[in-house]
């Protein structure tokens, strides 16, 4: 045993700063039970999908409980099958607006809860320490102002932070409205943090969120990054969230918002959410039409191609072809409508290009450039590596063949890949087989 | 022939030592005695400590650290057959280590394929290792992973936990890795009382069930992705499924 462990030694403690708390309850409710405020500010936290917990950068360390971990970790899977990794709250759901798509909307007859930022941070603490969560995802309804909130949620992270020397992962949705001191209050105090755009178009917005409007919404974020950007610093992770299906908006209108904000560097990651009918409205889509979890599947593997496979928007999709296939994944799509670019030479074709054979991944191709240092590769090669041909090989020569007899001919292709797309007989097709995926291997 | 030895890395070692004296190697290496039949023949290998602190010295100064660590993990693979490819391995790293690089070359696939799937097993630990806070404030955690990942995630809860004092517990391999806020070590232990809950304990495991199944989705309800990504054999020790 004695060579697995290597030697690990405390580092000195940093004095704590401390911060007296006074808070002020005016919707804390005394009466009910923090498992029972606990259970309706989840329900009415879960919809919000952005909670990965990976790629934190912070520097600063604020005491001796918890660190973050580069690649984001897991803690458990929600019986949908969604990685559990932050304790992900709102800190009340009351709200003094009413955006037709919300749940939370203040027309909507439902049960309402407020923590105090004592019990997020009791609950963020031992939750923690029990290995439970990487950190809070702390998000909320808008009570009595956008700055009393902001100021409820910084008391948190300040209790958090200097009361309990809390070094975790913290994602806060900072509120569109709220005073730019109280923006960057919270902002030097979180790992990441977020404002939902929610819908694509300032039309869609007009529509069903008359308070809000894209200049609001994108405020703060533009906030967060001039300040980073002045100080010439690493500015802090930010992401936003696109409700897909509530609105007309079309892929290409999606996909090109979201290029736009990754090039402006005002994001690291837009998250799509498949809108889900909580609540009956004229202009959205009727209670019980199933959410479009296809759609929301194939934006987030155009976004990866996007951010990881040097894809531009207007290669995956153009305004006369406007809509992702739902047939096949946005690469084996592209590589379908641009047969000249292909076949490539395993042996021979560059790292980028590689990338743009459906069927390899990034795993595949760094596989692939590593072997073939050594010498040049046949197919026996690939076999031994457990490389998958199965959508490649139409794609592909090795040593100048081709693998088996195709030919690069749009509807021959296409009947070939959706026969593999078939499910196998006796198997009940699930969305999870497309799931797989979900790691970028397209 | 085959080789018989204890399972252990000074086991390993010790083989690895015999089939440079013996200039030979064996047809099989196993360290399971019951999957030897009645007409085999077998070389028993004794341990010696001294004989693997041996070797061991001679594979750091030759080996690249990379390679040594792998290894090192591999051995930890308790649940697979890996001797017989590790000896090939490790005998090939020290003949020519360029060829490590060759992934169509059977062993290089197949160990590496080993270390890959532990440190998937460490990676599912790091987020599935569950705490129960006993008595005194101190933290106890029960797991059985499929392979010996406790020697591996000990700094990466220490890190987290600096100011804490931890003990997690293999309860299948019998071990248990302790964090008493300065130093990390892992013991062998005979048997384990039951712990003695705080006060509070159950009060958060039960606001963390209730979490747990709050944050879940109905829309979306997808079991069959759910046990894919916990698979039961991991659940044991994980109230939330309790
Ligand atoms: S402001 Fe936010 S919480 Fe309030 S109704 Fe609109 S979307 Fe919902």
């Amino acid at each position: 045993m004695q060579y697995f462990i290597q030697p690990f030694h405390k580092k000195s403690l940093c004095q704590n700063e401390i911060f007296s708390p006074h808070i002020f309850h005016k919707y804390y409710n005394t009466i009910m039970k923090l498992e029972e405020k606990l259970q309706i500010l989840t329900d009415s936290a879960k919809y919000d999908v952005s909670c990965s917990s990976s790629g934190s950068t912070r520097g600063e360390s604020y005491g001796s409980l918890g660190a973050t971990h580069a690649s984001g970790i897991c803690h458990s899977f929600s019986a949908d099958g969604r990685c559990i990794s932050l304790l992900k709250i709102l800190f009340t759901n009351h709200c003094i607006y009413d955006c037709a798509y919300c749940i939370n909307r203040s027309s909507n007859d439902r049960q309402r809860a407020a923590f105090t930022p004592r019990e997020v941070a009791d609950l963020t603490l031992n939750f923690y320490k029990r290995n439970y969560i990487e950190g809070l995802f702390l998000s909320s309804g808008i009570v009595s102002s956008e700055d009393h909130t902001m100021e409820l949620i910084a008391k948190s992270l300040e209790i958090l932070r200097f009361e309990h020397g809390f070094n975790g992962y913290i994602h806060v949705k900072l509120i569109p409205g709220a005073s730019d001191d109280l923006i960057r209050r919270v902002t030097k105090l979180a790992d990441r943090v977020s404002s939902n755009i929610e819908l694509p178009t300032q039309k869609s917005l007009a529509l069903l969120a008359p308070e809000k409007s894209r200049e609001k919404l994108f405020a703060p974020l533009e906030l967060v990054r001039n300040d980073a950007l002045e100080q010439s610093k690493h500015p802090i992770g930010m992401s936003t969230q696109l409700i897909i299906g509530a609105t007309p908006e079309s892929d290409y209108e999606i996909l090109r918002l979201s290029s736009a904000l990754y090039n402006k560097s005002l994001l690291k990651r837009v998250y799509y959410s498949a809108y889900i009918p909580t609540v009956s409205h004229t202009l959205l889509p009727a209670l019980h039409t199933p959410p479009p979890l296809l759609r929301e599947h194939r934006l987030y593997q155009a976004d990866w191609l996007m951010r990881f496979y040097h894809f531009s928007y207007d290669e995956i999709l153009s305004p006369q072809y406007d809509t992702l296939d739902e047939r096949f994944d946005p690469k084996l799509a592209w590589a379908l409508r641009n047969l000249h670019c292909f076949p490539v030479e395993i042996n021979r074709a560059d790292k980028e290009t590689l990338l743009r054979v459906p069927g390899f991944g990034m795993r595949t191709v760094i596989k692939i450039l590593r072997a073939r240092r050594a010498r040049s590769l046949g197919e026996n090669d690939l076999k031994a590596m457990k490389i998958s041909l199965k959508r490649a090989r139409f794609f592909i020569t090795i040593q100048g063949k081709r693998v088996k007899q195709t030919t690069l001919k749009y509807e021959y292709l296409q009947n070939q890949l959706l026969a593999l797309e078939k499910p196998k007989a006796g198997t009940q097709p699930s969305l999870f087989d497309r799931f797989q995926s979900f790691t970028g291997e397209l | 022939m085959t080789w018989l030895c204890d399972g252990s890395l000074e086991g390993f070692l010790c083989a690895l030592y015999e089939s440079f004296r013996l200039r030979r190697l064996p047809e099989r290496l196993t360290r399971d005695r019951s999957t030897i039949d009645l007409f085999e023949e077998v070389y028993d290998i004794h341990t010696d400590d001294e004989t693997a602190a041996k070797m061991m010295a001679h594979l750091r100064v030759q080996l690249a650290p990379d390679t040594l660590r792998r290894i090192l993990h591999t051995t930890l693979c308790d649940d697979a057959a890996y001797e017989r490819e590790l000896l090939l391995y490790t005998r090939l790293a020290l003949r020519d280590d360029k060829a490590l690089h060759d992934l169509s070359q059977p062993v290089v696939f197949a160990i590496e394929g080993y270390e890959k799937r532990l440190m998937r097993v460490v990676h599912r630990m790091y987020g599935f290792v569950r705490f129960e806070m006993l008595e005194d404030s101190s933290l106890y955690a029960r797991i059985a992973p499929p392979c010996n990942v406790l020697p591996l995630i000990g700094r990466h809860f220490a890190k987290r936990m600096e100011g804490e004092r931890f003990i997690i517990h293999d309860t299948s391999r019998n071990l248990i890795l302790v964090w008493d806020t300065v130093n990390l070590a892992v013991h062998p232990i005979l048997e384990a009382s039951a712990p003695i809950l705080h006060a509070e304990e159950q009060r958060y495991r039960g606001l963390w069930k209730s979490f747990f199944e709050s944050v879940a989705i109905e829309e979306r309800k997808n079991y069959k992705a759910q046990r894919n990504f916990v698979p039961l054999l991991y659940r044991e020790y994980m109230s939330e499924f309790a």
